[in-house]
């Protein structure tokens, strides 16, 4: 019998937008869920069009937060439009949204309405600041959340301004939103009702330096910005090699990586120095081992040191571009870099799931639905509407 | 309607973990409501008292307290048959085994092929840097190895940051970050799994700490796609960013038209920016340099609060880059109640951030902190269960 995905079965009126949102269903989409990504021509996804601040003049990023979803065309601002979202929601497992707060209520599609209708339903709703509280309404992108959760204020060099955290605080939050719409549609398995659950970017920034804010709130010691640097580790920096632009980390946390460190590089100076003879002296004087570490490994290609230091016992790895990724045999073999080929023919490399499951194994990637692409799947099979009252409402700009 | 409890409620979790990911992980688990039982060697994970410290005496690491807020705690020496059969009692009612022990290293009641036969339902999570399968799987990965190894390192800073030192190494984003996210992304797979073992019954579920990191950089191998490589100097903002005012900095990012109208509106009008050719996106990014340096000059006579305040009022998106004291002390955080008071073992009364989510209906919370190592050995090991401070004779 052919293995199922975790989520088969599972159904997701997915209403986001942009990165964050899009990326949770994303991950509930590769997990076996389907997807229907409910968008409009009215208001194109910000992902589907042209980004001029980034320099680009093609649509940026759409793909890796759209494959393998289903798309339907939907104006919510219509009354036909917000009956269809309801009964889309009425058949649904989970909703979606990640529109600033209080949209959703606009438009007659909040939590409370839609359980009315749909008591099992799970909604989660992402946004920069939360459902609640004094700056629920703020406007966001990603580096915001960073700079307002604390995260992008630590991020930095000793001596410089804070530093803009991209793409990876949207995702990071859509992945925390994945975690909370699991844990809830495991409660509802249980329970038989569902429940609204509330993701804020700018509260996922903060989990990342929780920490820091425990250290704070105990001992009044405020954390600052520390380039590379991580506390009584050295060496523990980003060294460059052999190549344009191509560097190694390497990461020394004790003494016998250090000892280990010593024997793979066979550097007999840095081991009578007076300077490195305790992790302590090491920490103090982690400017002085950066600089002879750069000079050895300056010798090298990043493979080169990394392959001699692995097989030391010593943590490095080559600092990697986008191309390293798709190319990497390991990658490959793990299977969450794949290549996939599109309805034209065309070939390209994404990245697929991340875990790999025994007995329920993650979907392979799909290919990015075009606007609308199931709406005679999604209006017609699953919601019963004629071919002639789907064109009907296309005329009206319903379904649009 | 508050459903009372929480969403993991009656879930056993073991968790063998001494890296990040893995007890993040756990953490996550147990604040979603599962029982998470820690099994420490004698003595404790190294973690315990790792700098920084919350107290010098005895000395408690920030870092672990953080992770295991929470928790259960027992010691058991896998080397020992007592040791052996303790950690059989404890799989053997347990739903979910968390482990981030090296494959080399995961030998008798560890292997996977053993847990597999002998506990079918149970769910066995494996959290290593660079995966349970593959070539590298072997590897080693600390926090900095994994940022680049998810390809995020290779492209940091961008920005003001990258404009004053072009020439320093990439740096990395503060503190655990790739870690945590590996941790988060083993909770998804956590989760997936127990949703469907009524169908599936337990597995192995192989979680990659640097397949988490390139998943959330995905953006990255898609822009190759498109046949652009990113590097730290292609991908920044051609305009707005890191902001320096009078007093902190401010992140400004303006991506639709009327934002950047309501920018000029902010910034007071000024002439330069009413010029007719600016309202055109693209003469924008191209004027991009330009932009910036008279919005710098602007920003250095503002104040962070009253900027934002004005701009967020308008609908433009900007920020504060807020400290920990600031974060500690928003009026967000009080009224969203992002944080509880507990007392940690020693009688330190903390503020603990709860989770990344919240679930008015069935509200999160973090129980205590962790007890010291086999705290509650009596609990889960038997009345007659000794804590155990040093390696045992087999």
């Amino acid at each position: 019998m052919k293995k199922k995905p975790p989520l088969d079965g599972v159904r997701i009126a997915d209403f986001t937008l942009h990165a964050a949102g899009p990326f949770c269903t994303q991950m509930l989409t590769i997990l076996g869920a389907e997807c229907i990504k409910i968008e409009t021509s009215g208001r194109l996804d910000i992902f589907r069009k042209p980004h001029p601040v980034y320099g680009r003049m093609e649509a940026a990023t759409f793909d890796q937060v759209s494959a393998g979803k289903l798309s339907v065309r939907l104006n919510l601002k219509t009354p036909r439009g917000v009956e269809l979202a309801k009964q889309l929601v009425g058949i649904s497992d989970v909703v979606a949204e990640s529109f600033r707060p209080g949209v959703m209520q606009r438009l007659g599609l909040d939590y409370e309405t839609l359980s009315a209708l749909n008591p099992q339903i799970v909604m989660v709703s992402v946004s920069a600041a939360g459902q609640t509280g004094p700056d629920s309404r703020h406007a966001g992108y990603a580096p915001l959340f960073g700079a307002s959760g604390g995260l992008g204020t630590l991020t930095g060099y000793e001596d410089g301004p804070p530093v803009e955290v991209r793409h990876v605080m949207d995702h990071s939050t859509g992945l925390a939103a994945s975690n909370a719409v699991l844990a809830a549609c495991f409660a509802r398995k249980r329970t038989g009702r569902g429940q609204h659950v509330d993701v804020a970017a700018r509260e996922v920034a903060m989990s990342f330096v929780g920490d820091a804010l425990l250290e704070q709130a105990v001992t009044g010691r405020q954390q600052n910005r520390q380039g590379n640097d991580m506390f009584n580790r050295a060496p523990h920096n980003v060294y460059r090699c052999q190549g344009d632009d191509t560097w190694v980390s390497i990461s020394v946390a004790n003494d016998e990586q250090w000892h280990k460190l010593l024997r793979a590089t066979d550097q007999q100076q840095w081991r009578g120095d007076a300077r490195f003879l305790t992790q302590q002296l090491r920490w103090q004087n982690r400017r002085s081992i950066d600089a002879e570490v750069s000079q050895w490994v300056a010798q090298y290609t990043r493979e080169e040191v990394t392959r001699l230091l692995q097989q030391a016992g010593v943590p490095a790895f080559p600092s990697c571009t986008s191309r390293d990724l798709v190319a990497d045999s390991h990658l490959r073999e793990r299977g969450v870099i794949q290549a996939l080929t599109g309805p034209d023919g065309s070939v390209r490399d994404v990245v697929a799931a991340p875990w790999r499951f025994e007995e329920t194994p993650a979907r392979q990637s799909g290919w990015t639905p075009a606007l609308g692409e199931h709406n005679d799947y999604v209006y017609g099979e699953l919601l019963g509407l004629g071919k002639s009252e789907i064109a009907r409402l296309s005329e009206e700009r319903v379904i649009w | 309607m508050i459903l009372v409890d929480r969403p993991l409620s009656g879930i056993t979790v073991i968790e063998h973990a001494n890296e990040v990911a893995a007890q993040y992980c756990g953490r996550l688990l147990a604040v979603l409501g599962a029982t998470v039982i820690k099994v420490e060697p004698p003595g404790g994970v190294s973690m315990r008292t790792e700098p920084p410290l919350l107290q010098d005496d005895p000395p408690r690491g920030v870092l672990f307290e953080y992770l295991n807020v929470g928790k259960r705690s027992i010691t058991c020496d896998l080397v020992t048959r007592k040791g052996e059969a303790d950690f059989r009692s404890l799989l053997a009612s347990a739903d979910v085994l968390l482990d981030d022990t090296p494959i080399a290293s995961r030998q008798g009641e560890l292997a996977p092929e053993y847990v597999r036969a002998a506990f079918p339902g149970l769910l066995y999570v494996s959290v290593l840097p660079f995966g349970a399968y593959g070539d590298k799987s072997g590897y080693l990965g600390s926090e900095l190895n994994l940022q680049h190894a998810g390809g995020e390192g290779f492209l940091m800073p961008n920005g003001l940051a990258l404009e004053l030192f072009p020439d320093r190494p990439p740096i990395k984003v503060y503190g655990h970050f790739a870690e945590f996210v590996g941790g988060m992304s083993a909770v998804t797979a956590v989760l997936a799994a127990l949703y469907a073992r009524d169908d599936a019954g337990g597995q192995f579920v192989d979680v990659s700490v640097q397949d988490a990191n390139i998943s959330i950089g995905c953006f990255a191998v898609q822009r190759l796609g498109d046949g652009v490589m990113e590097t730290r100097h292609g991908r920044s903002f051609k305009y707005g960013g890191v902001l320096e005012c009078s007093d902190g900095y401010v992140q400004v990012l303006v991506l639709e038209q009327l934002q950047w109208e309501n920018l000029v509106e902010v910034m007071g009008n000024p002439t330069w920016a009413l010029a007719p050719e600016l309202r055109d996106p693209l003469e924008r990014s191209r004027r991009g340099a330009e932009i910036n340096k008279h919005m710098r000059q602007w920003a250095r006579a503002q104040s962070v609060r009253a900027v934002v305040e004005k701009a967020q009022a308008l609908g433009v998106p900007m920020a504060p880059y807020n400290d920990s004291d600031a974060v500690l002390g928003s009026d967000a955080v009080s009224q969203r109640g992002n944080f509880a008071p507990i007392d940690l073992d020693g009688g330190v009364a903390a503020k603990v951030f709860i989770a990344p989510y919240k679930f008015p209906q069935s509200p999160l919370s973090l129980g205590q902190g962790v007890g010291p190592a086999g705290a509650d050995n009596a609990a889960f090991l038997g009345s007659s269960a000794k804590i155990l401070t040093e390696t045992q004779e087999p």
